[in-house]
């Protein structure tokens, strides 16, 4: 831009660009006139400056209405705090904000990426980065000069009219004048906060799974490696392997944080299965419809439906258990079954626990029934029903 | 089964071991004609050969055997699907049926339980797992948990025949469609009958839980 004038004018570029600073910094009347320029000249191998441009574009020209709005509405503002009419200084910084807008907008792309180019090496503090020693020269160059504009308007408050007004544009400038020496400082710092803070989750997260995945698959494989003769032993491993990722994957936020007591018919059903499944080298596929919360009938049916399973574990002599439990508005109906030797129930003492107290009686009690239906080599199922007296 | 032609099986599976499994569990009871392990392939294999059953993997990769499933209905309506999975989450069963599945295993079937099941699709006829069955009552029934129990807006397919629901009990149960005819006292091919009618109220119904589940999936 410099150049363009020194060619116009005759002068050497680089008195042209003193003289600029030199009036930006008393008048501001230089940056107005530079940027005035920079609008109105037409760039080397372009057909139109920013000025022809900005008036061919509608949306430019409603832009550039709004921040005129703006801007006048701030010298108003200004003038009224009680500096006068605003001075000549601050219209040059008016126009030069607008002619800034109007750069802005009709920057052709080149233009632009040099912008912000400059924009962003003023807000890095690199010291190995090679645009940037210019940028904090310039930057702390600025930030010394508003620091000192300010100081001096500060202490020349003595008048008791302008004190206010002077006190007010001498600590913006002040403040101004400290932004532009530490804000980039600053705004890297909290960039780099958040850029830590985001890494340490990200390593928390793989922490996470790296724990999990020791504690459960490598394990597992490990106990798998070592009891690699008994296949039973293995299956099971792998069972509750499977179950264990299953639900993790499901929830992993869950994982881990199970409330100890099941808050719903179907939950306490799924740890039933677990456990025989756990416990015993049986696989136990539990199908519910409908769920209910837990109450003490329920906690009883649940618990019947427990030793049914045990019991087709420990003698039925197959491996394959099957729990189906469905809840209807009148009543609920569970059936633990399996196709193993069945036994003969007129055979079984009325006195043994396991199918009298625990099944029967504690149906019973709870005004449900229990069914027993055996017979050898034909496998055995256990029917429980209970009636739902709510809803 | 034995004086009659062993039933053409192709396998779609990503896995290599998966279908090597299944071709040792399956040889001798089947004839498998093929296998492939990713979705363009298959659908060209199988129109080419037209198995009788494709057993399909339905967690593949590039748009999994949805891809498959739906490519192969349209040119070549009378290929059966029988879908195998690890999981058997509901949306899963239920999606891969209302495309045009047959019916869905799980991976952990025992061998002769999945000859039996590919006899039984290549005979046309559903495959029902305790837990498909188990959904399907969930899905029928006029309960409502939540309130939100939609009107039955087709009575022809929205709903079940109370013997429909006495089957699809007996299969959650665990009962084998023998058993069921003996309990029962009906043939085992009503037995059959009644299960195809509830496939087809499943793939054709558009009660609320189900078209949920098909919009959450994208498959209206």
């Amino acid at each position: 831009m410099c150049s363009g004038l020194a060619r116009r004018l005759g002068v050497r570029k680089r008195t042209v660009r003193i003289v600029t600073v030199l009036l930006a910094l008393f008048f501001a009347l230089g940056i107005a006139a530079y940027m005035t320029l920079w609008i109105l000249q037409t760039r080397q191998g372009e057909s139109a400056s920013i000025f022809t441009k900005t008036f061919n574009d509608h949306r430019d020209k409603e832009i550039l209405f709004a921040v005129s709005i703006a801007v006048l509405t701030l010298l108003i503002t200004v003038g009224t705090i009680g500096v006068g009419p605003p001075g000549a200084f601050l219209w040059f910084l008016a126009l030069s904000c607008l002619e800034a807008v109007m750069v802005w907008r009709g920057a052709s792309e080149e233009e632009r990426d040099h912008l912000r180019e400059i924009t962003s090496s003023i807000s890095t503090t690199q010291a190995g980065r090679t645009v940037g020693w210019r940028a904090i020269a310039l930057r702390t160059g600025l930030g010394i000069i508003f620091i000192i504009w300010g100081i001096s308007l500060m202490s020349r408050v003595s008048g008791e009219r302008d004190a206010a007004a002077y006190v007010l544009v001498g600590a913006s400038a002040l403040v101004l004048g400290l932004f532009a020496l530490f804000a980039p400082w600053w705004i890297r710092s909290v960039q780099d906060l958040s850029m830590e803070r985001r890494a340490r989750v990200r390593a928390q997260d793989r922490a996470d799974m790296a724990a999990h995945v020791h504690d459960s698959v490598m394990q597992t494989l490990s106990l798998i490696q070592r009891s690699a003769n008994d296949s039973n032993e293995v299956t099971r491993l792998a069972r509750q392997q499977e179950r264990d990722l299953r639900s993790w994957l499901a929830n992993p936020e869950m994982f881990g944080t199970q409330s100890p007591t099941p808050r719903t018919l179907s939950q306490s059903i799924l740890d039933v299965e677990s456990e025989i499944e756990d416990n015993y080298d049986v696989s136990v596929e539990a199908v519910t419809v409908g769920d209910a919360p837990i109450d003490d009938a329920i906690l009883a049916l649940v618990a019947a439906c427990r030793e049914a399973a045990l019991n087709a574990a420990k003698w039925s002599g197959v491996r394959d258990i099957a729990i189906f439990v469905e809840v209807e508005s009148k009543q609920i109906s569970l059936f633990v079954r399996d196709q193993g030797s069945g036994f003969d129930p007129a055979t079984i003492a009325p006195d043994r626990q396991g199918i009298a107290g625990s099944i029967v009686d504690r149906m019973r009690r709870h005004g449900g029934t229990a069914v027993i239906t055996s017979s050898p080599g034909a496998g055995t199922e256990v029917e429980l029903r209970l009636p739902r007296t709510s809803s | 089964m034995t004086s009659q032609r062993l039933p053409t099986v192709f396998l779609v599976d990503d896995h290599a071991l998966i279908r090597a499994g299944l071709r040792a569990e399956l040889s001798g009871h089947v004839d498998v004609i093929g296998e492939a392990d990713e979705v363009a392939a298959a659908i060209e294999m199988i129109l080419e050969r037209s198995p009788d059953v494709v057993l399909l993997d339905v967690h593949m990769p590039d748009g999994g055997g949805m891809a498959v499933l739906r490519a192969v209905t349209k040119e070549q309506p009378e290929v059966k699907f029988l879908a195998l999975s690890v999981s058997d989450a509901a949306e899963d069963v239920i999606a891969v049926v209302r495309a045009g599945a047959r019916g869905y295993v799980t991976k952990s079937i025992e061998g002769p339980e999945l000859v039996e099941a590919i006899a039984r699709t290549a005979a046309g006829d559903a495959v029902f797992s305790r837990r498909l069955a188990g959904f399907v009552l969930d899905a029928f029934a006029n309960r409502s948990h939540d309130g939100s129990c939609a009107p039955a807006l087709d009575p022809e397919l929205d709903q079940l025949t109370p013997r429909e629901i006495e089957v699809l009990r007996l299969i959650a149960r665990g009962y084998s469609y023998r058993d069921i005819a003996g309990q029962l006292g009906i043939a085992i091919k009503t037995v059959e009958s009644h299960v195809s009618a509830v496939l087809r109220k499943l793939q054709l119904s558009n009660r609320y839980q189900l078209t949920n589940w098909a919009t959450e999936r994208h498959l209206l």
